[in-house]
């Protein structure tokens, strides 16, 4: 009968979540404990402050010489794509190659490749 | 590099699309069947096809997200948005009955009396059975948030007794409406007044009944630890889900059962 299966169930998980979470009569897993694969790897870098998977809108950069827009790419090049000016409808793209940082065709700017780790 | 680079998830492929538009082919080409030839095979292997489909599809979901974890944050940000456009799409769907009955109502014709209710109906009184539902629905909309807070806090005795109200509340809905609708004295077939009432409150009966089957899914899956105080996105599109059904009643309470009385 799937009631009395619920009824012992239940208190099956009970001694377990005495057991295993030592919480009396509470007994929900958190993330940390529980979560795995990629839902894991993506906690785990947020709470040491790096965004792996790139998730989080990307830094601003002034795009100087000094101060270049950084790319990050998992390989030596990637394809950038220049919104030179708010609104253009244009956009120029060229792609950015591991070495000296490279300036937009159209607008300058510089866009310098950095190396990204995946976690594996 | 044999991995993604993004914290999005590319399914797997999967045979339940098919399998599921096989079912409604043959649920809709059964009910033709049904009308010209009085045979229902058709339309119940389309029925069981379909109930197989939604079964393993959200089973495999199920595994996908809390098995596999590849219900990252951006995942699970798309989940909500389907599940809001999703309720989206039935609110209109009900709309629509809404429209149906105002516009019968509001300016009756000459062949119901001139009048709403049209000659010859009597309303259910709205202050009987229809204000208990009306109350037994709130109810179940505080103890879905009970069950919800406290899984949020970890409290899993109390999410497990407020979810399990919330379903009992739900069935004692489903229970209450159902001798309702058998003591009503006008049926379906009585004019306008029967097609808009039973098949507004008929369609809010059966988002009440599906609405039940997604919280009696919840309370299986927190009784066997899915949930996760900060990660529960079925849980909460139950309760959304839920929510979305208590309203729907409440304006058919206001419309048909009290002003259209």
């Amino acid at each position: 009968m799937p009631a009395a299966a619920l009824v012992r169930g239940l208190v099956d998980q009970w001694l377990y979540c005495v057991s295993v979470f030592g919480r009396f009569a509470s007994g929900i897993p958190t993330d940390d404990e529980q979560a795995t694969g990629l839902e894991k790897i993506v906690l785990e870098a947020s709470k040491r402050g790096t965004d792996p998977y790139s998730i989080l809108k990307p830094q601003e950069y002034a795009g100087s010489k000094q101060d270049p827009h950084i790319v990050p790419s998992i390989t030596n090049k990637r394809i950038v794509g220049c919104v030179c000016e708010e609104d253009n409808t244009a956009v120029v793209w060229f792609w950015l190659h591991q070495g000296e940082a490279q300036r937009c065709p159209s607008c300058g700017t510089y866009y310098k490749l950095v190396p990204h780790e995946l976690p594996h | 590099m044999a991995h993604q680079a993004h914290a999005y998830h590319m399914v797997d492929p999967s045979p339940w699309p098919l399998t599921g538009a096989i079912a409604a082919l043959l649920m809709t080409s059964g009910l033709a069947i049904w009308f010209h030839f009085h045979s229902t095979v058709l339309m119940t292997l389309g029925l069981i096809l379909l109930l197989l489909t939604m079964y393993q599809w959200w089973r495999d979901i199920i595994r996908e997200g809390t098995f596999q974890g590849h219900h990252t944050p951006p995942v699970q940000k798309g989940l909500r948005y389907g599940m809001i456009l999703f309720i989206t799409s039935e609110v209109f769907f009900f709309l629509g009955f809404f429209w149906a009955f105002y516009h019968s109502s509001l300016a009756p014709t000459p062949e119901l009396g001139g009048c709403w209710p049209p000659t010859g109906i009597t309303p259910l009184d709205p202050f009987e059975v229809p204000l208990l539902n009306t109350a037994v629905l709130l109810a179940s909309g505080v103890t879905v948030t009970w069950a919800h807070h406290s899984i949020m806090e970890g409290e899993r005795k109390q999410a497990i007794q407020s979810l399990t109200l919330t379903i009992l509340l739900g069935l004692y809905f489903t229970a209450l409406q159902a001798t309702e609708y058998y003591e009503a004295p006008f049926t379906i077939a009585d004019g306008v007044y029967g097609s808009t009432f039973f098949v507004a409150t008929g369609f809010h009966g059966l988002h009440v009944i599906i609405g039940s089957t997604f919280l009696a899914v919840c309370l299986l899956r927190q009784v066997q630890y899915h949930f996760t105080s900060e990660h529960h996105f079925g849980f909460e599109a139950a309760a959304w889900y839920w929510h979305f059904v208590d309203v729907v009643w409440l304006f058919l309470y206001v419309s048909i059962y009290w002003w259209g009385s």
